[in-house]
């Protein structure tokens, strides 16, 4: 049980190791604030588009639809414009888009000074909004202006019909009950597709201090030689190591995935119109694909770790692979093609393809998680027999 | 009971060791001596297994190193060149996770360590982490490691190489002890005055050939010489 033994030394050292220490609680202290803050600001983006305040030149021609938008909740705010502007239509389109321009106003209603005579006279009207549809922050302001003032537009038709003894059904034989909250859900939906990539994150970066202070660390500090005199086989040491290692690491993934769900009960999920119920068997699900992760993770940094002589040295070349797990994250949202057989056994990718499966409440085909496990393990396997190799040569040693 | 029989490493076009022969028996204290470079360290590298020889083999207690590194491991104690520590283990801790390595029980272990923390007067720093040890102190608990499982055949390189007089007393009075369990002890040094104080045989050697192996007095006979060091410079410059 000498591998036991390794582990228990790496275990004891580590804990009392800063850098240790420091690199297992970053991301279950930063992915959960993180969280919190962007649904809380989704929430914001969501209740800011419901009260406007809207920018009128001559609102006192439109007394009526003024009226109506202040009671749909919209403050209404009165432009002054210069006298030399307000007589031409051109001018006054040039000073207001100026306004636009240099962010004095978002957007600007103009109300022309006989729009209540065409009114009367059961005419149309030409109201005019004038906004940047580049400027998404206040785009769904100007969806709600648009649509309040259609609906005044369709109040006054069917009282134009009624007054002539038409059933104003006639002109509209189909009525669209439109509520959009499409914006937050999907803004929703992606902060939501963040929570399995911290957790992988997590697997890569919770263990990779002790990974690195058990290879690397141990050549720096020149204790590599004396350990290998003890009659104790190479891969006992690798697998000693890497198991520490993994531990780590899988509590760092744990504590983000509680730190995360427990975030999200912190938000008002349901004011986004999101339903997301993370039940025991989600949370099972989580575990099933992350935890082969952090075995995978650690015996990558295992072997990485033993070709570096110093930390500094592994400092960079884990610097250099901490994108990969990346790569399949970006590749998921790419993919259009969808799933093949091939992709489970890509390292990370079959990982990803589940956990998404398994946040958006389909339970993953077994088959798939299965190889995805297994995926995994082989090569992590693979990485652990490497580095055994490794610490057999006289180079890595004694220098 | 360790024995080489014509040892042959190199290292790219260096040859580190070229030949070596030597044998150091139970019971006795022999010396490696030789310049820096002349194949000590590279040799007895061969003899606890961490390198591979070229030709040659190396034996402990007539297991070949070679062939079942493990079992010749189990039967020596090292002491290296490189006395690396972790930093945030005490002595204790350092002596206690080799001697569970090797499978010794835990209430032995806590016994044997005692033993050596009093032995090489270390009670001072038994329960401190080794970040900050002075280099006497990381010797000792190098040397208490290497000890603690009680091993039959003790290979040092350069055991008392910075060591201050009080320290070095309690390194030989430990050699010492060692000898009269009647175990084998295998030491090299470049410190004439260290081999003519402990060691009952020596062996010269130089440029990764052994030139000479034999009791001191007779060294001194064959050399002509009065002191060991000017025995080991007149055979090594080759004047003899």
């Amino acid at each position: 049980m000498a591998w036991l033994v390794v582990l228990m030394k790496e275990l004891k050292d580590a804990s009392r190791d800063r850098r240790a220490i420091v690199s297992l609680m970053i991301l279950p202290i930063i992915g959960p604030l993180l969280i919190y803050y962007m649904f809380n600001m989704i929430i914001d983006i969501g209740e800011r588009a419901l009260d406007v305040d809207l920018p009128v030149v001559g609102a006192e021609h439109a007394p009526d639809l003024v009226d109506y938008l202040r009671q749909a909740g919209v403050g209404i705010v009165g432009v002054e414009v210069p006298e030399s502007a307000s007589a031409d239509v051109l001018a006054l389109e040039t000073e207001l888009r100026g306004r636009i321009t240099s962010r004095e106003h978002d957007f600007v209603l103009v109300i022309p000074a006989d729009f209540s005579q065409h009114v009367a006279e059961s005419e149309t009207v030409n109201v005019e909004l004038l906004f940047d549809s580049s400027r998404t922050a206040s785009n769904a302001k100007v969806g709600r202006v648009q649509g309040l003032i259609d609906g005044w537009a369709r109040e006054t038709t069917a009282l134009r019909l009624m007054i002539r003894g038409i059933d104003p059904a006639l002109i509209r034989p189909v009525v669209i009950g439109r509520i959009d909250v499409a914006t937050s859900q999907a803004r929703a939906q992606a902060v939501l597709s963040m929570i399995p990539m911290f957790v992988i994150m997590a697997a890569f970066m919770s263990g990779v201090g002790i990974a690195v202070d058990a290879t690397a660390g141990e050549r720096e500090r020149k204790s590599l030689e004396p350990l290998l005199v003890n009659p104790v086989q190479c891969s006992r040491f690798v697998i000693g190591k890497w198991v520490a290692a993994a531990l780590f690491s899988i509590t760092g993934l744990l504590l983000v995935m509680m730190g995360n769900l427990y975030a999200m009960s912190m938000v008002p999920l349901e004011q986004l119109g999101v339903s997301f119920l993370i039940g025991p068997k989600e949370i099972l699900g989580m575990l099933l694909v992350t935890v082969p992760v952090a075995f995978f993770a650690t015996s990558l940094q295992i072997f990485v770790g033993l070709f570096a002589k110093s930390f500094k040295d592994a400092q960079v070349y884990i610097g250099l692979m901490s994108f990969l797990p990346m790569l399949p994250y970006f590749y998921n949202l790419m993919n259009t093609e969808g799933r093949e057989l091939w992709m489970s056994f890509v390292p990370m990718l079959g990982q990803n393809m589940l956990l998404t499966d398994v946040l958006s409440g389909r339970p993953p085909a077994l088959l798939d998680m299965a190889l995805a496990v297994v995926a995994l393990l082989f090569w992590s396997l693979v990485f652990i027999m490497l580095a055994t190799r490794m610490l057999k040569r006289e180079r890595i040693i004694f220098s | 009971m360790i024995r080489v029989e014509n040892l042959v490493k190199s290292f790219g076009r260096i040859k580190a060791v070229d030949g070596v022969s030597f044998h150091a028996r139970d019971g006795a204290i022999t010396g490696l001596l030789g310049h820096n470079g002349a194949g000590k360290t590279t040799s007895l590298r061969v003899l606890y297994g961490l390198l591979k020889a070229d030709a040659g083999n190396a034996t402990i207690d007539g297991i070949d190193v070679q062939k079942s590194a493990l079992a010749a491991q189990a039967r020596i104690g090292v002491m290296t060149d490189a006395h690396g520590l972790y930093p945030r283990l005490t002595a204790r801790e350092h002596i206690e996770y080799f001697a569970r390595l090797r499978g010794i029980d835990r209430a032995l272990v806590r016994l044997r360590s005692d033993t050596l923390i009093n032995q090489l007067g270390m009670e001072d720093i038994a329960d401190r982490r080794a970040e900050g040890y002075s280099q006497g102190q990381r010797m000792k608990v190098s040397l208490a490691r290497s000890l603690v499982h009680d091993p039959q055949n003790v290979i040092m390189d350069e055991p008392t190489n910075g060591l201050d007089v009080m320290t070095t007393r309690s390194v030989r009075t430990i050699l010492q002890g060692l000898k009269s369990a009647n175990k084998c002890v295998l030491l090299s040094s470049h410190v004439m005055q260290e081999v003519s104080a402990l060691c009952d045989e020596v062996i010269v050697i130089s440029a990764g050939k052994v030139l000479y192996q034999g009791g001191l007095e007779q060294l001194l006979v064959h050399t002509g010489e009065q002191t060991l060091e000017n025995a080991f410079v007149s055979m090594t410059t080759g004047t003899v």
